[in-house]
């Protein structure tokens, strides 16, 4: 490129030259001065730097340069070879200039296009809001444009505008948005020099996702309202394109923080399954060794009659218990491939099911005291009485593991719109807020409980299945320090 | 407009029928054709807000124009009364009645002098081509001074506020800047060739089609890039000045 230094000397160069030029010139003469192309320097200058403008401009100044020894030439001599060339030479000039110029501003023009489209693109690669990467747009346009600039871009249901208001239904970007073609303004109002608006749609495939306005005081010829035309296309398509990098973006970090909690979730699940092992095993070793050790005493020694029963009776509770968490087992099992537990429906009545499981947990002998609150309106459920016995159990079980000595747990059931409500409440420790969502979890227990009674984490996991697996429902509430209820209901007999 | 018509169809025919004396035709003349040209100028500018009425500053122009044509053909020293014609048009500039025309307080000093420029350019061009290219002298006598007097106070306003201030304008506010100033500046140009009071020599009129043409064109530009007609009033008159300082040999 030639700069405003190199072309100012070019034309003063070209000024002298043309100065010899019209010295040297002898308008009588028969033959045209070869200096009369000297003339053609400043011409190209002035197209090569200042475009059409100067094209044209020095082209006229040569002519009127050449003007007074041309005339006088012709009037000398009339029309002959010298006059000629110099006509002709003037006429090349006179074309030349615009020209030159001409395609000088319009290649100056495409290469403007050109990187207006690469600042486009490179603005809308920023990680940034839509509203704040409007904004940039809308500064970087009036920059490069010269133009007062507002962008209007539909974002679902509503507007985003920078630069000026949203736009009227009845304005020229309104119409541009209805019509999805271009709306041309020649003046917009009444100031000194005319204003001229374009409003031209940002279209993607066809739909108008926005629309673009330029106004200028001055000039916005058509050539330029066809690049805006153009340019407002790129802009759309940039836009989504800048949309859809964005979602992907959006999508890449969903899929980045579920991974991350699908593997939290995975390693607590794996930690909760390693102490499960080691629980389980420790559970099952409990009644196994009361077993081991009970039978090898009644095959090595002799014991009185009462002595054998009682032996005996432990040995069947061991047993019960083995076979109880043997079953949990397996039911978890069956839950994991996510089948529901075999039910056997019978008509079961509440009150005596409570009362079993009482006494088979220990009965009266135990330190804590079990009360039974079942009314007479209670008949019966609609339930397998295994599933039913090995829910109570498991409720009336943790109940008592975690009531303190000496004090109470209530077994209440009542009846409710074609339901059975039972519910368990101890005066135990409670349970922690940010746990309760979590005891219905398999393996799940409670960090307070961790330690300070066996269990295995598999048996409100069970209860809740099992219930569910009757169309019931299961709840529990909590408070620190005064207790636990855990309510469940059941479909009443009809 | 109408009225102007018939008042210089009567007076045709009242001279045609010798009831007045042929100088009276040129008086009206100057007065119908100028005036005319100014009205229909104030009758645009009118129209745009803040609105007023016309008629009375047209009226006032017209007898301007007609007494100082009067005045003139009666000695040509009451030519200096032409000069009341831009007083009035500066009271009204003033009064922000021209806004719409591009005549707007205050003036543009930068333009104004751009506007000297290219008066002087195209002038002293002129001159020098009239003088080197057809050896015409270049004279000052009273009857120059005559002449700049009638251009400062009806030609260059009647043209510059008609073709430019109120034609171009409209125009350039409708169509783009090429097609604005090439109607105007063509129908400026008809305008001058149809003008009974300028030099009829072939060379003169085929010189003065390329430097009108010229003059035009700039002009319209003037105004486009300042946003102001005065620059193009200085450029006309600079430009006109020279002209009426060529006398054939």
């Amino acid at each position: 490129m030639i700069g405003r230094r190199q072309t100012t000397g070019l034309l003063v160069l070209g000024a002298c030259v043309i100065a010899i030029a019209g010295l040297a010139a002898d308008a009588t003469a028969q033959a045209a001065s070869p200096w009369r192309h000297a003339y053609a320097l400043p011409v190209v200058v002035g197209a090569l730097t200042l475009g059409l403008i100067g094209g044209t401009v020095t082209a006229l100044a040569s002519l009127m340069a050449q003007a007074p020894t041309l005339f006088i030439r012709v009037e000398a001599v009339g029309l002959g070879a010298g006059a000629v060339d110099e006509l002709v030479s003037t006429a090349v000039l006179l074309i030349l200039g615009p020209l030159l110029g001409s395609r000088v501003t319009e290649a100056r023009r495409q290469s403007e296009r050109y990187a207006t489209i690469l600042a486009i693109q490179e603005a809308l690669g920023d990680e940034r809001p839509l509203p704040e990467l409007l904004e940039a747009l809308c500064r970087l346009l009036g920059d490069r444009l010269a133009a007062t600039v507002t962008l209007a871009v539909r974002d679902g249901d509503r507007w985003i505008v920078a630069g000026a208001d949203a736009p009227a239904g009845d304005s020229a970007a309104g119409c541009a948005i209805v019509t999805a073609g271009a709306v041309f303004v020649p003046d917009t109002g009444h100031e000194a020099r005319p204003r001229r608006r374009l409003s031209t749609p940002l279209s993607v495939r066809g739909e108008t996702v926005g629309v673009l306005t330029v106004e200028r005081s001055g000039e916005l010829t058509a050539a330029e309202r066809r690049a805006l035309v153009g340019l407002a296309l790129h802009i759309g398509a940039a836009l989504e394109n800048a949309r859809l990098a964005a979602r992907q973006r959006r999508f890449a970090d969903e899929l980045a923080e579920k991974v991350r909690a699908a593997t939290d979730r995975l390693a607590t699940l794996d930690r909760a399954k390693s102490a499960f092992v080691a629980m389980a095993s420790h559970e099952l070793r409990t009644p196994l060794t009361a077993l081991v050790g009970y039978s090898e005493l009644l095959a090595t020694r002799t014991f009185s009659s009462d002595e054998v029963r009682r032996q005996a009776e432990i040995m069947r509770r061991q047993t019960r218990r083995l076979a109880a968490i043997i079953d949990d087992f397996l039911d978890l099992s069956r839950l994991e491939r996510g089948e529901a537990p075999p039910l056997r429906l019978a008509d079961v009545a509440v009150g005596p099911a409570l009362t079993a499981a009482v006494e088979l947990l220990g009965g009266p002998q135990r330190a804590t005291r079990v009360i039974i609150d079942c009314g007479p309106e209670v008949t019966g459920v609609r339930a397998d009485p295994h599933a039913l016995e090995r829910i109570l159990m498991n409720l009336l079980s943790n109940a008592l593991k975690y009531s303190p000595a000496h004090s109470a747990v209530t077994m209440r059931a009542h009846a409710a719109s074609g339901k059975v409500v039972i519910s368990v409440e101890d005066a135990g420790r409670g349970i922690a807020p940010d746990a309760l969502p979590r005891v219905f979890e398999p393996y799940f227990r409670a960090p307070e409980a961790v330690g300070r009674a066996p269990g295995s984490g598999l048996g409100l996991a069970m209860v809740k299945a099992l219930v569910e697996a009757h169309h019931g429902g299961v709840s529990i509430e909590s408070t620190v320090g005064i207790g636990t209820r855990v309510t469940l209901q059941l479909p009443a007999v009809p | 407009m109408a009225t102007l018509v018939a008042a210089l169809a009567v007076c045709a025919a009242l001279v045609h029928s010798h009831w007045l004396p042929p100088s009276s035709l040129r008086v009206v003349t100057v007065a119908v054709v100028h005036g005319g040209l100014l009205t229909i100028a104030f009758g645009w500018a009118a129209t745009s807000p803040p609105q007023w009425r016309p008629l009375g500053p047209s009226v006032i122009i017209i007898l301007v124009l007609a007494g100082a044509a009067a005045g003139a053909r009666w000695d040509p020293r009451a030519a200096i009364f032409y000069l009341a014609s831009p007083l009035w048009l500066t009271f009204m500039t003033i009064n922000g009645r021209l806004d719409a025309l591009g005549l707007r307080w205050p003036i543009p000093v930068g333009g104004s002098l751009l506007g000297l420029a290219a008066g002087l350019t195209l002038g002293g061009h002129m001159l020098l081509a009239a003088a080197v290219t057809f050896g015409h002298r270049v004279t000052t006598d009273s009857l120059v001074l005559t002449a700049i007097a009638y251009d400062a106070g009806a030609n260059v306003p009647s043209s510059e506020l008609f073709f430019r201030g109120a034609l171009f304008n409209r125009l350039q506010r409708r169509w783009s800047f090429a097609a604005a100033a090439t109607i105007a500046t063509a129908m400026g140009l008809l305008r001058y060739l149809l003008d009974p009071l300028l030099p009829r020599a072939p060379e003169v009129i085929v010189g003065m089609l390329v430097y009108v043409t010229l003059l035009g064109v700039i002009n319209a530009w003037l105004l486009w890039w300042s946003g102001s007609l005065l620059p193009g009033l200085v450029a006309s008159l600079v430009f006109f000045a020279a002209y009426r300082m060529v006398t054939a040999v």
